[in-house]
């Protein structure tokens, strides 16, 4: 039984392939079941993330979260989503009606689209895979943006309007950190398709966040800050601009915005994954590839070893939403302008320095450093600990400068965050007692 | 105010003259906003998210308590002392009962006195717990919202078990208690007493050191000290800037005189020392609730009270330090069972004019940081 | 007495702070409550669920809970112990209670007087504060506020509650699961 749903795709295929010609199945109905499934499932995994984010952020707090419908709440997000559905779409006087109307849907397509190249698992597990997929993921999440700005500006509400302006410069200046941390594990991958990228951590059994833990680390952080999220959510900081940039919007509306986040932070923790976290690979996954006919129990398999991974970021978006406090608007900007810029940088040219070193010690040095080309990188054993120590000696190197660099600012400089205050015995005043008589009052009567 | 279309206006505005030279933009935060601690109105003057100007709008509680006060007799007026800062109700509670005991020269028991010294720092606890959890929610925190709550909680029990009510709990009477302590009281003390300081270490790990916190909260809303003594500031926003003056000390009631503790006072006056000094706080809190427990005299709680309490002729001011700094009681007897003018000392009220000289200069968010800081009632504010 | 530790600028806290050995902390706090809400039970002391699921578990309520009034009755006449005495209508801060007493003839030894016993009694729960002056009172413990807490009603009116609300408890719809 197992073995026949395992089966399935080829099984499918071969029902097709009776009705249509095969360039249509290929490229026409495969692709539509794989979007229909992806959208189905992704969207499904929006609506558990915020019953999950309820149930951890409410575990942390030492509560129970959504306990009522269902068991342990389990049909809550259903509940949520048609609650939202019946809810009145309420338009503000003078809002710009047509943006308003606008502004939800591009937030969800920007989010959706970039489904389109993540490499979920191998083989019938992408949709499509672009051949400058990072790229194409870097501009359509870019698109995102829009919808904040035009959401904010078409509200006609001042609180909305600042929301905007604050998600416009944050996640103008997060990208250009973001872009530039992608860039050093480009350079293992010698590829700027996704599912290449996959395939270089996977032939060479490690994964990049070894070599590049800075970028790992950047690619996070500015990740959360585009995705708007604590400690970054500054454009709906719920205690100061009430919900920022979608404070007049209700219903359904309102729930597009919440479902292009969750999706944002899925998408962006599927790219972290595939960058850095290798992807669906997993170890000994070429014995299940040479073993004949189990080549769907390796797709599924690989689908849910990505799934954990991508999980397990999530979690992490989770536990610094619930831990952490939110910054400032300038120090936000500083945060993405003095560190996450600078450290990008440096990590590049640490990067590029340990590839060229790397391939220089190849051959003259009589040390065998590169296995082969083909795939990404393919770096032999002696080769691996040389790219593993370049990125230590980058985490300490771009410390360094990164102190270099803000040794005034104050969010670095220890001395003037000292902080202490004193504890004093004040000495013991008379007691207030009460009038000797009781007659014996303050001052004379008024009335 | 301006009709909806303000935004638009400033558009146009920033439209013809030159890009930088954009006008001012004015923001209604409140009445309904979700970090005004209640129905704060404040209307900020931005330029850009710089705050340029300020004005705090009260009144919307506005519940005429002074005015009814002089329609009750004394007895009564002790319930709606409760609904001032519905937070410190006990400590609220206090205030009014002394400052009659002392105007009619009652001598209230030991034991009575004790059980007040430790009801009413257990509020203290209970009312920095809250101000912790708002704060920190105001900068973004939200789990030490739900931590300090669950402290609190444990307050709160107590204070059922011994009142009969959570959060207004009419605390006291004329010349003591309405019931001697409850059977389990002492215990239930003492457990809080030691589960207590290891949460307030979580919550200091969480928050103390935590580097956004710091540069969220250092430096931010400074004021010195004799700015603080000239606008009259109290409770720990004084005691933050660096002036030495607590109640507790200087003039003793209930039975502080008895007690061992130390006043925390910061050095720079900002948001940060603030903090600590309301941190430490609930520390000493915590120990004088301790000594007061350990030493718990047995005897009455109840001194012989007069069936009609008539003050004679004149007036009378008493205050004690409460949660949010000195709550005042001026009373004014005409001789009969009514008062004939009470006039409250609000702490968040007089601790709310420092607002505007606190956030002028800084960022909107900040402006939320130094409310939550300040630390204000609004029931209290506008009475 | 330095309270929070200040930070020394050394070369180590400069590397913690890159490191952000402050914010892990107190993500590893929140992490432990995490887990300890999926395995600790003491919630008082220890890192457990302080949630009370209301309306599926009754809370414990004090047993000197100001709640819903109630007129006592004595236990094996099941008269009304209230005497008409107006002493708690007086007390009340908030003029919530009106008692109404009539005059009726009964013989005392022998001969006929008249008598003043409680007609009806009426409360206002909407303008109570629960403050208890009114318990305090009454001379004969007729008058108690109770540990039911539960005074919802779907109008203005459904909070004035007469005398056979009072003595008989008001029929509250009790909310399964």
């Amino acid at each position: 039984m197992l073995f026949a749903l395992l089966a399935a795709p080829s099984f499918i295929d071969s029902l097709l392939l009776k009705f249509f010609s095969e360039p249509t199945v290929n490229y026409v109905i495969w692709p539509f079941i794989q979007i229909g499934l992806v959208v189905v499932i992704t969207t499904g995994w929006v609506a558990y993330a915020t019953y999950l984010e309820r149930k951890i952020s409410a575990f942390m707090q030492a509560r129970l979260g959504p306990m009522r419908v269902g068991p342990w709440g389990l049909l809550q997000p259903i509940a949520d989503g048609l609650k939202l559905l019946t809810k009145e779409d309420f338009i503000p006087e003078n809002a710009d009606r047509w943006i308003f109307f606008v502004a939800p849907y591009i937030a969800v397509v920007a989010a959706f689209i970039v489904l389109a190249v993540v490499p979920f698992g191998p083989d019938w597990a992408v949709i499509t895979d672009v051949n400058i997929g990072v790229l194409f993921v870097l501009a359509v999440s870019s698109v995102g943006v829009l919808a904040l700005i035009l959401a904010g500006w078409s509200s006609n509400s001042k609180y909305a309007l600042l929301g905007a302006l604050r998600s416009s410069a944050q996640m103008v200046s997060y990208e250009v950190s973001m872009g530039l941390a992608i860039i050093g594990a480009l350079m293992f991958a010698r590829t700027l398709s996704l599912s290449g990228v996959v395939g270089a951590q996977a032939s060479n059994s490690i994964w990049f966040l070894l070599y590049q833990p800075v970028g790992f680390m950047i690619f996070l952080v500015s990740g959360i800050a585009e995705n708007n999220r604590a400690p970054f959510d500054l454009p709906e900081a719920e205690s100061e601009l009430v919900a920022g940039f979608h404070t007049e919007y209700s219903g359904f509306r309102w729930s597009l915005f919440f479902m292009a986040e969750y999706t944002a932070m899925v998408v962006v923790t599927a790219v972290a994954t595939t960058l850095y976290l290798g992807g669906w690979y997993f170890p000994f996954v070429y014995r299940l590839t040479e073993a004949k006919g189990y080549h769907n129990v390796y797709v599924v398999i690989s689908l849910l070893v990505f799934l954990a991974k991508a999980g397990l970021l999530l979690y992490l978006y989770f536990w610094l939403r619930w831990t952490l406090p939110r910054f400032r608007y300038d120090q936000l900007m500083d945060l993405g302008w003095k560190w996450m810029l600078p450290a990008a940088l440096i990590n590049i040219v640490i990067t590029a320095i340990g590839v060229t070193v790397i391939q220089g010690l190849d051959n003259p040095s009589g040390m065998h450093t590169i296995k082969s080309l083909s795939a990404g990188l393919g770096l032999t054993a002696s080769g691996k600990v040389i790219a593993i120590a370049f990125g230590i000696i980058n985490l300490f190197l771009t410390a360094g400068v990164l102190s270099l660099i803000n040794w005034r600012s104050r969010d670095f400089n220890l001395k003037k965050q000292r902080r202490q205050i004193r504890l004093v015995d004040l000495p013991k005043g008379k007691p207030a007692v009460m009038p000797a008589s009781p007659g014996d009052v303050v001052s004379e009567a008024r009335p | 105010m301006k009709d909806v279309r303000t935004m638009h206006q400033v558009e146009i505005a920033t439209t013809k003259n030159a890009l930088l030279d954009a006008p001012e933009m004015t923001l209604n935060m409140g009445p309904q906003h979700p970090s005004t601690h209640g129905v704060l109105r404040v209307v900020l003057k931005l330029d850009g998210e710089t705050v340029i100007d300020l004005d705090c709008d009260v009144g919307y509680l506005h519940r005429g308590m002074e005015k009814i006060a002089e329609n009750r007799t004394y007895t009564m007026i002790a319930p709606y002392w409760d609904r001032l800062d519905y937070i410190a109700a006990v400590s609220n509670g206090l205030v009014w009962v002394e400052t009659v005991e002392q105007m009619i020269g009652l001598d209230v028991p030991r034991r009575a006195h004790y059980i007040r010294t430790i009801l009413t720092e257990l509020n203290r606890i209970a009312s920095h717990l809250l101000w912790l959890g708002t704060h920190a929610l105001d900068i973004g925190a939200v789990t030490i919202l739900l931590w300090a709550f669950r402290e609190r909680e444990e307050i709160l029990k107590i204070f059922e078990r011994q009142f009969g009510a959570r959060l207004t709990c009419h605390a006291w009477r004329i010349g003591g208690m309405p019931n001697d302590a409850y059977d389990d009281f002492a215990s239930d003390v003492k457990r809080f007493v030691d589960n207590f300081p290891k949460r307030l270490d979580e919550y200091e790990t969480v928050l103390s050191e935590n580097r956004i916190w710091l540069s969220r909260t250092v430096g931010i809303g400074v004021i010195s000290g004799e700015e603080a003594i000239a606008i009259g500031l109290s409770g720990p926003s004084l005691r933050g800037s660096g002036v030495a003056w607590d109640i507790r000390k200087a003039r003793p009631y209930a039975a502080y005189a008895d007690m061992d503790f130390d006043v925390p006072l910061g050095e720079n006056g900002d948001t940060y020392d603030r903090y600590l000094v309301r941190m430490e706080e609930m520390r000493q809190s915590r120990r004088i609730v301790k000594q007061a427990i350990d030493n718990l005299p047995d005897g009455p709680v109840n001194a012989k009270v007069p069936k009609l309490i008539k003050p004679p002729v004149g007036d009378y001011y008493h205050s004690i330090e409460g949660p949010k700094g000195e709550i005042g009681c001026y009373l004014v007897s005409d001789g009969t069972q009514q008062p004939w003018r009470v006039r409250v000392r609000p702490p968040s009220f007089i601790n709310l004019q420092a607002l505007k000289q606190m956030s002028i200069g800084h960022l909107v968010a900040d402006v939320v940081a130094i409310i939550g800081t300040l630390d204000i009632v609004l029931g209290e504010i506008d009475r | 007495m330095p309270l929070v530790p200040v930070p020394k600028s050394t070369f180590v806290q400069k590397l913690k702070r890159f490191f952000m050995v402050d914010l892990l902390k107190g993500m590893a706090v929140t992490l432990g409550f995490n887990i300890g809400a999926l395995t600790d039970k003491d919630s008082v002391a220890g890192k457990g669920i302080y949630t009370e699921q209301y309306p599926k578990v009754r809370p414990d309520v004090a047993p000197r809970f100001h709640g819903a009034p109630r007129l006592n009755m004595d236990p094996e006449t099941h008269d009304t112990l209230c005497i008409a005495c107006n002493l708690c209508a007086l007390a009340c801060p908030e003029d919530c209670i009106d008692v109404i007493p009539m005059d009726v003839e009964v013989i005392v030894a022998g001969k006929p007087r008249r008598k003043k016993v409680l007609d009806e009694f009426i409360f206002d729960t909407s303008r109570c504060m629960f403050c208890a002056l009114c318990q305090e009172a009454c001379p004969t413990y007729c008058l108690e506020l109770t540990q039911d807490f539960e005074l919802a009603t779907y109008s203005r009116a459904g909070f004035v509650w007469n005398r056979e609300m009072l003595e008989q408890g008001r029929e509250t719809v009790k909310y399964e699961s």
